[in-house]
């Protein structure tokens, strides 16, 4: 299982910590798939899937990190939106997979919004970016008294504590 | 039904998820607070006010989130709900008092909050100058704190103290008023 990346965004649609996993040359292993796996760009990799090259990617065809918070934020807003539409307001999306990657999607009351984008063989993570909400967001950037009360840019979010906690975390609980 | 769920949920919340602190230590730490302002702004208490009213404002920003991470509540769905929610919840879970609410408007956008009990101001007597009686809210820093943590989950709202036992009145009540439901906002366009 392989997780390939990690997003916060906070209520004011801004992208406050971004993570991407996975050196790159890093392999995982059984999969077939190129392990640098940008959203933005696995729809056109359709025939990639068997020549098995491992960092041939074309650097013009990803997207910056910029652009791909943009595009997911555009995407799980959207998604949300519809959801709430057809099931009515209590209703979310938990996840949507694709042919190449799975992305989890947790939504706080406070409309922060966190998501992970992994592997497909992945099992529902919701409870785990709960997790990540409960005992690391909340316990090391909200209470930290010295970071500000909203984060502009990510100030506050890239503190250490936090970061290291949540490497920990996503290495036990999620990776291998 | 929506007020008997909520006590269950501040109750169970209470017993098992909180870390509690000595009262006196939290009494007198904030009435050291309100001091130290009554000195800076030379016993200017309109000014007081504004200040704790501002202080309570950052601090509810942060204890909302703190608030949904212990309780693992949802988001309410009408303002009785959240009144019920601020009150058996939020003030049980921080404060372990439960102000009543009550007193609500034919619209559903104002209710008031009677605190029977209020840990912030025991101890406190007023000073004797003249118009502290009339103008400090001693406990101001709470109508800063729904302020902040209610704009967290898109709700405007305002909130004023109408009376305070401290100044001498039956009961310590706070008026809120809800002022609109704030929308989702979209990122920049950058097209």
């Amino acid at each position: 299982m392989v997780v390939y990346s990690f997003y916060i965004f906070d209520r004011h649609a801004e992208c406050i910590y971004k993570r991407k996993y996975l050196p790159p040359g890093h392999k995982a292993p059984g999969s077939g798939l190129p392990p640098s796996r940008p959203t933005s760009s696995a729809g056109s990799e359709a025939d990639t899937g068997n020549t098995n090259v491992s960092e041939a990617r074309p650097p013009s065809k990803a997207l910056s990190a910029e652009d791909d918070a943009k595009l997911i934020f555009g995407t799980v807003f959207s998604l949300r939106n519809m959801v709430r539409k057809l099931g009515g307001v209590d209703d979310n999306f938990v996840s949507y997979r694709t042919a190449h990657y799975k992305l989890h999607y947790y939504e706080t009351p406070t409309n922060l919004k966190f998501v992970m984008v992994t592997d497909t063989k992945m099992n529902n993570l919701r409870i785990v970016l709960h997790q990540i909400y409960v005992g690391l967001y909340v316990e090391y950037v909200v209470k930290n008294p010295l970071s500000p009360v909203e984060h502009p840019g990510g100030v506050g979010v890239d503190c250490e504590t936090f970061e290291v906690g949540l490497d920990q975390f996503v290495n036990s609980s999620l990776q291998g | 039904m929506a007020a008997a769920k909520a006590a269950r949920v501040g109750e169970e919340v209470w017993k098992t998820r909180i870390d509690k602190v000595n009262a006196e230590l939290v009494t007198l730490t904030y009435g050291t607070v309100v001091a130290q302002l009554c000195n800076d702004y030379d016993s200017n208490y309109v000014e007081v006010n504004k200040q704790l009213d501002k202080m309570g404002y950052n601090i509810g920003m942060r204890l909302i989130e703190d608030y949904f991470a212990k309780s693992g509540s949802q988001r309410c769905a009408n303002f009785k709900e959240t009144a019920e929610a601020i009150s058996k919840i939020g003030f049980k879970i921080f404060l372990n008092i439960t102000p009543v609410v009550s007193n609500w408007s034919p619209d559903g956008k104002q209710f008031t909050l009677t605190f029977e009990e209020n840990p912030l101001a025991d101890f406190v007597e007023l000073p004797d100058d003249g118009k502290a009686q009339d103008e400090l809210w001693f406990s101001n820093i709470l109508t800063g704190i729904l302020r902040g943590a209610l704009e967290m989950v898109q709700m405007q709202i305002e909130a004023h103290f109408t009376s305070d036992v401290l100044r001498g009145d039956e009961t310590t009540e706070m008026r809120v008023t809800l002022l609109r439901y704030m929308d989702d906002e979209l990122p920049p366009d950058d097209e």
